[in-house]
């Protein structure tokens, strides 16, 4: 083989790999069923939510239908936690991946 | 000429500290993307330590060919440079702390010890990665390179635990558990065939 060749297995074993873990977007750690986005409250006002009550928030997105958190909590942890996108519920809470909230 | 560029090591290392230049760009411009910048430095690690793992039992398997060769000569550069991307991942990670005592708290969790564990293994091949070492160490070179076994296990469990997932680490750990399983496969059958009946 030559390097061309190599270069180019080696870009489509890339290309591949990015394709297929890109839409890895929901996790499948927790499914949330909220109806359509135009019922949910903002991302805005959940954090803002957040905020008042002691959060200090690096990044939300959507993931599975709810809203993923990422920040610390009033009590100083570095956590991921899920709420939910209309009642703002807090569902799921993990700290590097060990979950220390889970709403039964 | 283009080809002699190509080939040249340096313009191999340009290549592999691409994406980190990329990284250290945007981290100087934006401290706030710290946090962005944790999982991606970290993947290029494991990428880059996976390809180095794969020449070996790619040899094994297909014997001695060009493409292998010139990823053989280019090994060592892989190692180190997964050892550079490991140090950007780690220090993203503490900059995103930012915090000791959170740091401190973190690095008991299990998903965030076999990160470290890994770390100082990977420190430990990196700084041993020249030929005085080599030639220094003997026998016990081959010994500590070994234990790259161990980080990539490692590594997984990192991968696997921080992420609460395992989707992601399957991606890239598949391959080369493929490769180690027909490399096993194909040592086991040559000594069967060795063994008299």
């Amino acid at each position: 083989m030559k390097f061309s060749q190599a270069m180019m297995a080696l870009a489509a074993a890339t290309a591949m790999q990015i394709a297929v873990s890109e839409p890895a977007q929901a996790t499948g750690k927790i499914k949330c069923d909220a109806g359509p986005q135009t019922g949910w409250v903002s991302r805005d006002t959940l954090e803002a939510k957040l905020k008042e009550k002691g959060w200090t928030i690096k990044k939300s997105k959507v993931d599975g239908g709810c809203y993923e958190v990422y920040g610390t909590t009033p009590e100083g942890d570095r956590v991921e936690a899920y709420f939910h996108p209309v009642t703002m519920e807090k569902l799921l809470v993990s700290r590097r991946g060990q979950v220390i909230f889970k709403k039964d | 000429m283009v080809r002699a560029i190509l080939n040249n090591l340096k313009t191999f290392w340009l290549i592999l500290a691409l994406p980190a230049a990329f990284m250290l760009w945007t981290f100087v411009r934006d401290r706030d993307a710290t946090f962005d910048l944790v999982h991606p430095s970290g993947e290029f690690s494991v990428r880059l330590m996976i390809l180095a793992m794969m020449i070996s039992p790619l040899i094994e398997i297909f014997g001695p060919r060009n493409w292998l060769r010139w990823l053989l000569q280019r090994r060592r550069s892989l190692g180190v440079a997964a050892f550079g991307y490991a140090v950007l991942h780690l220090g993203f990670y503490l900059v995103d702390m930012g915090d000791w005592e959170q740091i401190w708290k973190d690095a008991l969790i299990f998903s965030i010890w076999t990160g470290y564990i890994a770390f100082v293994i990977f420190a430990m091949m990196a700084s041993t990665s020249n030929n005085a070492a080599q030639r220094a160490m003997r026998r016990n070179w081959k010994r500590l390179q070994r234990l790259v076994y161990a980080s990539a296990i490692l590594v997984a469990v990192h991968w696997v635990f921080v992420d609460n997932e395992w989707r992601g680490a399957a991606i890239h750990f598949i391959p080369l558990l493929v490769l180690e399983f027909a490399r096993l496969i194909l040592i086991f059958n040559r000594r069967s065939s060795l063994r008299p009946e």
